[in-house]
């Protein structure tokens, strides 16, 4: 046995454990995010039967937290992918410590979010005409292909990335059930880190890291056009792609830091995820909190400037009705996280995940800002302008689904993370491999 | 250092739910000057419109007009005696009052033949009253649309009537607008000056008009100091189809995309599929070479 080997039993006897035992509170929180589920599946069976009705959308705001959701989710998904690809590409010294977690929140968040934009169609028994008559002039076709290449492209690099973990699995899971012994025999596609093999999985997987950047900005681009190619005051908007970049990014930082808390504390992983992580994570937090607030001042700023009329009724409806959403979402949203993450001296970890939890509720907060007042706000008025058509307020039937959305976003993540360790063995390995690589030359240049 | 941290927060909160609104006061009637106007308007069915505008201007920002709302304006016809209450009617919104007098009204005139006209707020608690007099002359404008020589012409007559009713054509040299109907607003054709009561203008050959072909010809005087505002019209079929079909270009709603879109999303598409399929491949391969080995070591 090859000192290789035994380092993977090593690692695998490590993390088997967190795969194959189930604590009591575990337990539990399962129960719990499977009860969210459920509350969810008897709202979305109330909707199906009685219509859209039961929410709160009607004739002027015909989105509401669905379509929030949606934005919130999927754009969470690009930012991840936006992240593992940069880590993976550019070969990050500490991308081991994190990179599992984004790629798991990049395919999960991916799967959830477009859920949400099914709940907001009235006809889904029409969804098939989407395919069969497709208008490649419409922005809406053109966020479905690059939904679904976006995620087919992720599934691919998420799977890349597990090969060689499932191969260590394979060849250690001692004491784990038959069926999840053959399962990773079946995910392993004869992987044996062979140095042929190494080099073409490597090879492949940098190829695809540098793809899915790209289709990350490219599906972020297309979502972002969905509002900005239409003349709605607040949506029409030059700097709308690049501004959802920044603010996709925002808020993936953001989620992977909280991740990364609750990981390193339940999961009792504090030598894998140190805090020169958080750190590490909290100042790209702190640029790009500067950035989304450079693109907020400057997006509401040319507006007011401006002084259209529509614009000005917006910001009138901002700065009423919504005043103190607008002042959490682009004031407390953006100015907290910078001030604790500009200072040092502020820069802990629990403070770090208190500026991102921050950051992700504000980052919530703005698309709903972004969404519900702009249809509140309309062009041309409707005939009919009974509050309730005016005026969005979400019903218990959206708000269950959206918990149940975020419930399954946390079962699936949890139920990812008891298929394959949250800590990549097989990035561990390359790490020394590469140290001990990089480290024998100068032990040969010292020896007599 | 947490003591430190609560004050830095306390003062970001502060600051934060500091607004301009916090900061604000109520409008100060002292800061503004009140802006009384009055004028009239004779339309082409010879009925009147008498118009007050009453607005509040800040002295120091000339942006900041507020208009003065539901102020009840009368207005009076005055004459040498005495005068008439015409009507009254209150500000709206915007500042406007007005009242509208048939053609058959008959006016009481002074002895040189002038209407004197009289707009009154007469004061609450808070304004001070205003009152504003116009004195105008009844002009009457007549419009005529004809062909001469074949030229679609616009001719234009501008005449008073004396006290037995004969017309008498305007001396004065007046500035008049000839404009046509748009779907939003009136299109000037052309601006120019009637000389001894008459004024003449060559129609354009080119104007599409309405669904129809019709259009409606305006002739204004605008502003006058002895005449008000007095407008007249007139309908002529001199509307010029536009029967140019231009060729259908790609639009959002054109029933097929720009050549270009296709080109971009299939190279985009297949950019990325070729990826995917190269990625299978290797794939493949790994999974090829790894039963290799397993033969090998089972042999």
């Amino acid at each position: 046995m090859t000192d290789l080997d035994v380092r993977k039993k090593e690692l695998a006897k490590e993390f088997l454990p967190m795969l194959l035992k189930s604590t009591k509170w575990s337990k539990i929180w399962t129960g719990v995010l499977v009860g969210f589920i459920l509350w969810g599946l008897i709202a979305l069976v109330l909707q199906i039967i009685n219509g859209h009705g039961v929410t709160g959308m009607r004739d002027n705001v015909v989105w509401g937290i669905y379509i929030i959701n949606f934005i919130f989710f999927v754009c969470l998904s690009y930012s991840g992918a936006f992240i593992s690809g940069v880590l993976h590409f550019f070969n990050t010294p500490w991308k081991n410590s994190v990179s599992r977690i984004i790629e798991i929140v990049t395919v999960v968040s991916l799967i959830i979010g477009p859920v949400f934009i099914l709940l907001c169609i009235g006809r889904l028994d029409r969804l098939h005409y989407l395919f069969l008559y497709p208008r490649i002039q419409s922005p809406i076709t053109w966020d479905v292909i690059a939904i679904i290449t976006d995620l087919i492209g992720c599934f691919i690099y998420l799977y890349l990335t597990f090969i060689p973990d499932f191969a260590i699995l394979r060849d250690n899971s001692i004491g784990a059930p038959r069926w999840r012994k053959k399962l990773y025999k079946f995910l392993a596609i004869g992987y044996y880190d062979t140095p042929k093999q190494r080099k073409r999985l490597h090879s492949i997987t940098r190829i695809m890291s540098a793809m899915i950047i790209a289709l990350a900005i490219v599906a972020y681009t297309v979502l972002a056009w969905i509002f900005s190619l239409t003349l709605q005051p607040g949506w029409n908007s030059t700097i709308f792609a690049p501004y959802f970049i920044v603010a996709g990014l925002y808020s993936g930082v953001g989620v992977i830091i909280i991740i990364m808390y609750l990981i390193r504390k339940y999961l009792k992983l504090e030598h894998y995820i140190r805090k020169v992580h958080f750190i590490g994570a909290g100042v790209i937090l702190l640029v790009i909190s500067l950035l989304f607030g450079y693109f907020t001042f400057s997006e509401y700023f040319a507006r007011w400037f401006s002084h259209k009329t529509t614009d000005a009724n917006l910001l009138d409806t901002l700065f009423n009705t919504y005043f103190w959403e607008f002042i959490f979402a682009n004031y407390i949203g953006v100015l907290v996280p910078i001030v604790i993450l500009f200072f040092k001296r502020f820069r802990t970890i629990k403070s770090i995940t208190f500026a991102a939890v921050i950051a992700v509720l504000g980052l919530w907060l703005n698309r709903y800002l972004i969404v519900v007042p702009t249809l509140e706000t309309p062009y041309i008025p409707i005939q009919d302008t009974r509050p309730e058509f005016i005026h969005y307020s979400a019903t218990w039937i959206e708000w269950a689904l959206s918990f149940a959305g975020i419930a399954a976003f946390v079962l699936f993540f949890m139920l990812l993370i008891r298929l394959v360790p949250i800590i990549p063995m097989s990035g561990i390995i390359n790490y020394e491999r590469e140290k001990k690589k990089n480290s024998k030359p100068l032990a040969q240049q010292q020896l007599p | 250092m947490k003591r430190h941290l609560l004050i830095y927060s306390i003062y970001l909160l502060c600051g934060l739910f500091l607004t301009i609104n916090v900061l604000a006061q109520e409008p100060n009637l002292r800061d503004y000057r009140m802006r009384f106007r009055f004028k009239t308007v004779k339309l082409h069915d010879n009925s009147r419109i008498l118009e007050a505008h009453f607005i509040a201007a800040n002295k120091k920002d000339r942006k900041d007009r507020v208009p003065i709302y539901d102020a009840s304006i009368a207005f009076y016809n005055v004459f040498e005696d005495g005068e008439v209450l015409l009507g009254t009617a209150n500000t709206s919104k915007e500042g406007f009052a007005q009242i509208t007098l048939p053609e058959s009204h008959r006016y009481r005139v002074d002895s040189d033949g002038k209407i004197n006209l009289k707009a009154v707020f007469s004061g609450t608690d808070g304004l001070d009253g205003k009152e504003r007099e116009i004195s105008i002359r009844d002009l009457y404008l007549d419009l005529d649309l004809v062909q001469v020589d074949s030229i679609n012409t616009v001719l234009v007559s501008a005449y008073t009537l004396d006290s037995l009713g004969a017309e008498s054509p305007l001396a004065e040299e007046t500035d008049i607008i000839i404009a046509i109907e748009g779907m939003l607003s009136k299109m000037v054709l052309d601006e120019g000056t009637i000389e001894e009561g008459k004024y003449e203008f060559e129609m354009p050959t080119d104007l599409p008009g309405d669904m129809d072909g019709n259009i409606t010809v305006y002739s204004t005087i605008e502003d006058h100091d002895e005449f008000g505002d007095v407008i007249q019209k007139k309908t002529e079929k001199w509307g010029v189809v536009d029967n140019h079909v231009k060729e259908e270009t790609n639009h959002l709603w054109s029933e097929a995309a720009p050549i270009w879109m296709y080109v971009v999303l299939s190279i985009f598409l297949v950019g990325i599929w070729a990826n995917f399929l190269y990625t299978a491949i290797n794939l493949f391969l790994i999974k090829k070479e790894g039963k290799q080995l397993e033969l090998e070591t089972e042999k």
